[in-house]
């Protein structure tokens, strides 16, 4: 299968701030893919330059096409919903449906109608009466009625509550996964998404420290749930990160640990929120430090 | 959302959940089993996550595949669960618990036997 993104050495600078620093990955057909990172590590400025809107520097293919040539043919063959999206306040929902079939040659009013259909949100509805979390479903229904092989979202639960987001993920799972399109999305609810992925792309600070299947994470990293009296001997076999959790302590390895110490503790399936800090050190956020 | 345990593989927790559905006669013998993507959007789970889940189940005999129509509970499969749910309850559940009973001095008459 041909990858629907492959990237080699991306990187980006803005004047003195590299915001992109020698990425390379590939994204293949039927995947979801959750890029993840603290504000700033460069996960808007990924996905601007994935669709074009951000020149890059490096080898970059997305659906085949060279994003920094072929913006506008690329920007009609992936659906995208930007960080900063927003539906104009005065349209109906049968408006925007109407005005984005005008625009968008891979567009499907139908489909459009159909998603909306899905959701408590009607389509004679203006947006301006429509919750955050309805406005979203509606954004996701138009994004998700073109023919597309590629979904890209930023951040696009931010703010919503958590029935919203379930509705959201919901109608993203049902509708668009059908294992031959990808969606790439970027989120800080990590726990949250952590099982609707197939994939994880980790930034930080611009940089790429993971890029592997859950499948992968989880041959590859070790959690061992061990007794707080077995601590030191663990903490010798020098973890990642060390944490708590409700039964005990825990310690996150990257491979296997020495048999004398995985004997001391049960494995466990490592979670990506402590993967995430362990690879992504900030102290502000090492919540689970100083045991 | 769905609360996933970390002491074992979620496609193994679902596969858990599915058994116990059908155990429960939720899913009865015969009918068709939920489409991977019901299943995904259901327990907000990836698809490849359903789709192994799934084969576990079908590796335990307890699905069937029907040519063109997908995956179905095979008759015989609640029997077959029961089966292996009652071994293994005899084989390491009931030793711990019988230990428990004999530590706290209960016997078959302290206990409440009516449904």
């Amino acid at each position: 299968m041909t990858p629907l993104i492959q990237a080699q050495g991306l990187s980006l600078r803005y004047g003195a701030k590299q915001a992109l620093d020698d990425l390379s990955f590939t994204v293949a057909p039927g995947r979801v893919v959750g890029l993840l990172g603290h504000n700033g590590a460069g996960k808007t400025s990924l996905m601007k330059a994935l669709v074009g809107l951000q020149a890059a520097q490096g080898q970059l293919s997305v659906l085949g096409l060279t994003p920094g040539q072929d913006r506008v043919a690329l920007l009609e063959q992936l659906a995208y919903i930007p960080d900063v999206a927003i539906l104009p306040g005065w349209a109906r929902v049968s408006q925007l449906i109407t005005l984005v079939a005008g625009q968008h040659p891979r567009f499907s009013a139908e489909r459009a109608r159909a998603l909306i259909r899905r959701t408590s949100v009607g389509l004679e509805d203006k947006v301006k009466n429509l919750s955050k979390g309805m406005v979203v479903q509606v954004h996701l229904a138009l994004v998700a009625a073109i023919d597309a092989r590629l979904m890209i979202l930023d951040e696009p639960t931010l703010g919503l509550d958590v029935l919203s987001r379930k509705a959201f993920y919901e109608l993203l799972l049902d509708e668009w996964c059908d294992g031959e399109r990808s969606v790439l999305i970027s989120t800080h609810q990590i726990e949250e998404i952590e099982t609707l992925l197939s994939d994880v792309l980790m930034l930080n600070e611009g940089r790429l420290v993971l890029s592997l299947s859950l499948e992968d994470i989880d041959r590859r990293f070790v959690a061992l749930g061990h007794d707080p009296t077995a601590a030191d001997a663990v903490a010798a076999a020098h973890p990642l990160l060390r944490y708590r959790t409700p039964g005990g302590s825990a310690a996150l390895f990257d491979g296997a640990p020495p048999p004398e110490v995985a004997a001391l503790g049960q494995r466990l399936r490592p979670s990506l929120v402590d993967l995430f800090v362990a690879l992504t050190r900030r102290p502000e956020i090492n919540r689970n430090q100083g045991l | 959302m769905q609360a996933w345990h970390q002491q074992l593989p979620i496609y193994q927790q679902l596969a858990d959940r599915l058994a116990a559905r059908l155990l429960d006669g939720e899913l009865t013998e015969g009918a068709p089993m939920p489409s991977v993507r019901a299943l995904a959007s259901g327990y907000m789970l990836n698809p490849l996550t359903v789709s192994r889940a799934l084969q576990a189940l079908d590796a335990d005999g307890l699905l069937e595949h029907r040519r063109g129509l997908g995956l179905f509970v095979r008759p015989g499969a609640r029997d077959r669960l029961r089966a292996a749910a009652r071994s293994r309850f005899l084989a390491t559940e009931w030793p711990a618990l019988r230990e428990r009973l004999r530590r706290l001095g209960i016997n078959p008459q302290d206990l409440d036997w009516t449904p």
